[in-house]
């Protein structure tokens, strides 16, 4: 399912239940569920298009988290390699 | 009693300076110095027909050896005269291994070549470079039979000690055509024949070798006459150009690792001079020690530097004035201010400290190899590296989340500011309370660590021979006292009006951008060194001198040997009698201590424990410089030559002027007394 997408002119995100809100509820919990989202293989997204967003705070709001989500989502790999790298040789040596 | 040299060279190697092997000098060694037993070892080789040479023509026994690199040290590998040719084999193999300098060869390899080493006699270099690694004594520990030296002091402190191998003291000479002084470093042992067994076997026992003939390890030859001196303290005395300073340049010429203070060389020959020097020593040592003392204090301020209060009282002002003009301007909100994100506070980022010390100290108690035992005895290691690994996989974890949370941090940051763009109303600015409350206590706890900075107290007290070193913190007293501290042509005036208060002092501090702040802990107390007399006050220019002389001595420590030539010259008698004497005979007992006076209270009163008298003596036509030597108590002192000399009569013209004059002086006195 998507975690954005656009519909009757409004910005939607994925709630936890599986349905879908408009963009302006979003606030930073939320917002930390949608990264989580990004760095799985299968996120998905509408892409941000300003003729579809009549409402300008979504055009804001959708504008800026999809750009990011998306950045995100294509160096997800990296993301998460550089947290694992902190005291790895530590941790091989006594994981052996 | 044998006189052995068993460390010689006679062949030049790359190992030494070139030089021309003389057979007639070697035989004019062992004969002036009366050897009984030496042992050719040149480095990492072995000349046969040279040694045949060489035994064919000595009297003395001469035993084959070779000076072998072993690992970082040298060893000396010794045979007997048996075998030769297979020694010769032996050793080149040695030389095949070691072509060029710095190289060397293991103790494996040693033993692959000699085979049984209990067929030999083995000698490090032991307190003598370069000396034999630990890690390589622990492997030929059981074949060794005695420790090379390189000074009478290092034999003597390891002929004492019970848990230290036999010392042995050789020349380690180069045997050169035209050598005109021959080395005085040998041993004698107490042995029955001179075999290579016989040898051994006395070395086993600490108390068969000596370095005199006759008295043990009281004396040791310091010339190739045959002069010996005491290894505790030697007095010389004697008339004027009779040879006295002769004798010390002499002893300092020909060792190494000698300590010599000469005549007149703490006298102030030019006090505006001196005196700088002296502070300026004072100096090093006062910076080096508030350097220490500060460096805690330091730790504090450079965290405090990064923390502004003014931002974060403005910061918490913004958020509540924002907040309340929100509530106010209600009827204001629109679709941009309305949307969740207008508002919204940001995620806590912070990196968790406790976790990362929490997984440095489980590191130490898996690697910690001082108390191993301990640590092995309450916690298995296995469990600790597999608590290790999980705290390390906690910390990914929270890493992890930690950068997600960065992230949609920027994403609230950036929705809010273009929201703000295209509203009237309020946004509520965000303040990291937690943020603003620590840095609240770091800065209270800045200043109350100022404030006890600047009491004023003794820190640091050490007596040293009626002398007082003294360390004090205290506040400063002027804004001129903190730019002489700095070091620097900046103006303290404007920044110390806040010196009382040390936050916004160092807000002054920062202020001013000609003050590089990695300095600024050296700007809140005064640290004073000072040295005082026994009486409480700075030093005279004759006590910085008596000073400098009990420091030097003091210093002695470090050597083998202490020269000191004619002290009273510098010095009252009080001082002498008091604290140098005091010192030279504390030194005397671990090394040699050769003193030249003419002076009663340095020479009668110390109480030597042997005495040289220097002589300028003419006979026909010659001059000839004698000295005679002997214990303090002997009615007579014996020149090398076998001249003797009344010790009563010579130490009374030196020390006392004469017999006449001395008792017409104590006459004297008497009657100034009476």
């Amino acid at each position: 399912m998507k975690a954005l997408k656009i519909e009757h002119n409004q910005g939607h995100f994925l709630t936890e239940e599986n349905v879908y809100d408009t963009v302006d509820k979003i606030d930073k919990v939320i917002l930390l569920r949608l990264v989580n989202l990004a760095l799985e293989d299968d996120f998905q997204i509408d892409e941000y298009d300003e003729g579809e967003l009549r409402n300008q705070a979504h055009q804001i709001i959708y504008k800026s988290i999809s750009e990011k989500l998306n950045d995100l989502h294509q160096r997800r790999n990296q993301f998460r390699d550089e947290s694992k790298r902190l005291y790895l040789d530590e941790y091989e040596k006594y994981k052996a | 009693m044998k006189k052995i040299d068993l460390h010689i060279h006679t062949v030049p190697t790359i190992s030494d300076t070139d030089f021309t092997f003389s057979l007639a000098k070697l035989s004019e060694y062992v004969n002036s110095a009366e050897l009984d037993a030496i042992a050719i070892t040149n480095h990492d080789m072995f000349d046969l027909s040279q040694f045949n040479d060489i035994a064919e023509e000595l009297d003395c026994a001469v035993f084959p050896g070779i000076e072998i690199n072993l690992g970082k040290g040298h060893v000396l590998v010794i045979s007997d005269n048996e075998n030769l040719d297979e020694f010769q084999f032996k050793t080149q193999a040695v030389s095949e291994k070691i072509t060029s300098v710095g190289d060397s060869i293991t103790v494996n390899e040693l033993v692959h070549i000699f085979g049984d080493l209990n067929n030999y006699l083995l000698i490090p270099h032991y307190q003598k470079r370069p000396a034999i690694s630990g890690d390589t004594l622990d492997q030929i520990g059981g074949f060794i039979s005695a420790g090379e030296v390189d000074s009478p002091k290092k034999f003597i402190r390891m002929a004492k000690d019970e848990t230290e191998i036999t010392p042995v003291i050789f020349s380690d000479v180069r045997i050169r055509e035209g050598m005109s002084k021959f080395p005085t470093r040998q041993t004698y042992i107490d042995c029955g024949d001179l075999s290579l067994n016989s040898l051994k076997f006395s070395l086993r026992e600490r108390n068969k070798v000596a370095l005199s003939k006759s008295d043990g390890n009281s004396l040791f030859q310091v010339f190739d006459d045959g002069q010996k001196l005491s290894t505790g303290l030697n007095i010389v005395f004697g008339e004027r150009s009779s040879g006295k300073t002769e004798t010390l340049n002499q002893i300092s010429k020909e060792f190494e690792n000698v300590k010599y203070i000469p005549q007149f060389s703490l006298v102030q020959r030019d006090d505006a001079n001196y005196e700088k020097e002296f502070n300026a020593d004072v100096a090093r040592k006062k910076s080096t020690f508030a350097d220490k003392h500060l460096s805690p204090f330091k730790t504090v301020l450079d965290d405090v530097l990064n923390v502004d209060i003014g931002i974060n009282h403005r910061m918490v002002e913004d958020y509540l004035v924002t907040l309340l003009k929100l509530a106010a301007e209600a009827e204001k909100r629109d679709a941009f201010s309305n949307v969740a994100l207008f508002n919204e506070t940001k995620f806590e980022v912070g990196v968790d400290e406790a976790l990362n010390d929490l997984i440095g100290s489980v590191r130490q108690l898996i690697e910690n190899i001082e108390y191993r035992e301990i640590i092995d005895k309450h916690v298995d290691v296995n469990n600790l590296k597999a608590l290790a690994c999980e705290l390390i996989e906690a910390l990914w974890s929270k890493a992890y989340e930690r950068k997600k949370r960065i992230l949609a941090n920027d994403v609230v940051r950036d929705v809010k500011s273009k929201l703000q763009l295209r509203t009237s109303a309020t946004q509520v600015k965000d303040v990291d309370l937690y943020k603003v409350m620590i840095e609240h206590k770091k800065v209270t706890k800045f200043k109350q660590i100022a404030k006890l900075l600047q009491t004023e107290k003794v820190i640091f007290e050490e007596r040293f021979q009626g002398f007082k070193v003294v360390c004090k913190q205290r506040a400063f007293a002027g804004a001129r006292e903190i730019k002489n501290v700095s070091g620097q042509k900046v103006a303290f005036s404007d920044a110390y009006r806040e010196y009382s208060s040390p936050y916004k002092y160092l807000v002054a501090l920062k202020e001013n951008e000609a003050l590089t702040p990695s300095e600024f802990y050296k700007y809140f107390a005064c640290i004073e060194y000072e040295i005082l007399n026994k009486d409480g006050f700075k030093v005279s220019g004759g006590e910085r001198s008596e000073f400098r002389l009990l420091q030097e001595i003091k210093d002695a420590q470090n050597y083998d040997y202490l020269l000191i030539d004619e002290p009273e010259s510098s010095f009252d008698n009080l001082f002498l009698k008091g604290e140098v004497n005091h010192m030279l005979k504390e030194i005397s007992k671990t090394m040699p201590v050769v003193v030249v006076t003419h002076n009663s209270t340095v020479g009668a009163s110390i109480s030597a424990d042997y005495i040289v008298y220097t002589s300028k003596e003419i006979e026909g036509e010659d001059i000839l410089y004698r000295r005679y030597s002997g214990h303090p108590s002997n009615n007579e002192l014996c020149s090398i030559d076998g001249k003797k000399i009344n010790n009563f009569q010579v130490t009374m013209n030196s020390l006392e002027a004469g017999e006449v004059a001395y008792v017409e002086r104590r006459n004297g006195y008497e009657s100034i007394k009476n």
